[in-house]
């Protein structure tokens, strides 16, 4: 008996220790405020959009600049107009498009842009804009400023966000065949193995030149 | 004489596995420079490790003639389970109450649930005699949608560089989860061999009817089984989540058929009662080096899948000749 009293409370102090050791409790609303002051991803998004973003789109590379360069010193091309915050060899760029619009579909703008030898055929992305291509491409944030992975994907979606509310339904409504556009937006490629054909580009400015 | 005979043929198949691992490494090594580097050697161990926990759980459900098909989606929600009691703790507005988790509270929750879930699938096998196909394949499912339910079909990320040790640590010049299999191993060799639970399990396996006139209780010892099933699962879980920093809510899609295929590689029998978890860790290192080899040798996913389908084969077939013999 006097064992099996022993037995039951070892086996108590192990629970009441594990479980004393497990969890924590702290009031609700101290939580809550601790997480309100934490990163603001919209603000930050925001700001970096009006501040940041429009001298970004100003240095943007031409598609033709890029096609050629591309061909003749691919390393100076991804060093100088490619950025990526993550590893592997995705690599993403903001490029200047001149083109003429082949066809509206439903998710995207089909345009022949690039050389005048050596045209390209390429999709303006009108419907799902997601990924970091904007934020990288853009050089909007320094991983250094982050602490967490999280925050910086907020980012991310923040800046979609913003083409999807503040770019993509005006040119939606606006734009259509044979219509002559000038379009600055992010790409995506491999740097191990790039190719510009079947190049899709989300859009950050859009304007169409001529209807 | 029998007893003889019986462990002539567990070595055998043990010896039959050892020599199909040395064939397999000889001709990776041969084809690729990259197979025979420590690097390699403790990436494939820290892979190989999650399948040993799972494989275990279901060497001891196999041997009572069971099978759990719920081990992968287990595993995922049992990691993520895990990941966002460390992360966001659970939250009482009735109450004005924050419960926040320390890694060890996170990590003994992970492992109850998982717990709970594998005697859950105990219980309705023994309860209502569901076979364990059904009633796994329907906790495959359940488990799968909660995992959605819980993280909102998004991974829970950035979990903090104390709890990515589990996953990718080093402890005396070994990787963490290599650690952690060594312990299931050693514990589940233990159980087998040396416990009551252990010549329980074996006999259900053996004759379930021969077991029952015997007085074991058979429903009994299948929950305490299913129940250590499904922590192994989430122990699994919590490695994987651990070495991703992040909980992924289609993690361990498949895991299930791994440790299915560790198993019988392993030689044990299907029909129950007969193999051991040595047979499965070896089963599960054939596994983990035949997946290694194939990424090594680049070859294509689809293909990967068949030539694991084709090992999974041969091996059965080898053992049902064995057992002819």
């Amino acid at each position: 008996m006097a064992r099996k009293i022993v037995k039951y409370l070892l086996l108590v102090l192990i629970v009441g220790l594990l479980a004393y050791n497990s969890v924590y409790i702290k009031k609700l609303s101290e939580v809550q405020t601790k997480e309100a002051a934490a990163f603001d991803a919209a603000s930050f998004a925001e700001k970096r959009w009006v501040t940041q973003l429009p001298a970004r789109l100003d240095s943007a590379v031409a598609l033709d600049v890029l096609q050629s360069t591309i061909k003749t010193n691919p390393a100076f091309a991804f060093q100088n107009w490619f950025n990526s915050i993550s590893i592997g060899n995705i690599r993403y760029g903001l490029v200047k498009v001149n083109g003429k619009v082949l066809s509206v579909n439903e998710d995207d703008v089909t345009i022949l842009a690039g050389n005048a030898t050596d045209p390209l055929t390429l999709t303006i992305t009108t419907e799902y804009v997601y990924g970091n291509a904007i934020r990288d491409a853009a050089r909007l944030v320094d991983i250094n400023d982050f602490v967490n992975t999280t925050d910086l994907n907020n980012v991310s979606e923040e800046v979609n966000k913003l083409v999807r509310k503040r770019v993509l339904p005006a040119f939606k409504a606006q734009v259509k065949k044979a219509d002559s556009i000038s379009c600055t937006g992010a790409i995506e490629l491999n740097q191990a193995h790039y190719s510009l054909n079947e190049l899709e580009i989300i859009p950050v400015q859009c304007k169409i030149i001529q209807q | 004489m029998i007893a003889i005979q019986k462990n002539n043929t567990i070595n055998l198949a043990r010896l039959q596995s050892l020599i199909a691992l040395l064939f397999l490494c000889a001709i990776i090594a041969i084809l690729s420079d990259k197979f025979l580097t420590m690097d390699n050697g403790w990436n494939v161990l820290r892979q190989i490790a999650v399948n040993v926990c799972i494989s275990v759980g279901m060497t001891l459900i196999v041997l009572t003639a069971g099978i759990d098909l719920s081990v992968g989606s287990v595993l995922a929600l049992c990691g993520a389970i895990t990941a966002g009691l460390l992360k966001n703790g659970v939250k009482v507005p009735a109450a004005d109450l924050f419960i926040g988790f320390t890694i060890l509270g996170a990590l003994l929750a992970g492992i109850i649930a998982g717990a709970l879930l594998g005697w859950f699938n105990g219980f309705v096998i023994t309860k209502f005699k569901v076979p364990p196909f059904v009633a796994t394949l329907a906790m495959l499912t359940i488990a799968r949608g909660l995992t959605m339910l819980w993280t909102q079909g998004h991974p829970i990320s950035n979990l903090g560089p104390a709890f990515s040790v589990i996953g990718t640590g080093w402890f005396l010049g070994i990787p963490v989860p290599v650690w952690i299999a060594g312990v299931v191993v050693l514990l589940a060799i233990f159980i087998t061999r040396q416990t009551r639970l252990g010549r329980y399990i074996y006999a259900i396996g053996g004759n379930e009817n021969a077991a029952i006139l015997s007085g074991i209780s058979i429903n009994k010892v299948k929950l305490i089984v299913y129940s250590i099933a499904g922590a192994l699962a989430a122990v699994g879980g919590i490695m994987v989540t651990s070495r991703l920093d992040s909980a992924q809510p289609n993690a361990g899609t498949g895991y299930e058929l791994d440790a299915i295929a560790a198993v019988v590689i392993g030689g044990t029998s299907l029909s129950g009662g007969k193999g051991s978890i040595g047979g499965t860790v070896m089963g599960a290192v054939i596994i983990g080096v035949l997946n290694n080899g194939l990424v090594l040798l680049n070859v294509s996913p689809f293909w990967q899948q068949v030539v694991k389908g084709a090992v999974i084969l041969v091996a059965v077939i080898i053992d049902k000749g064995g057992k002819k013999k």
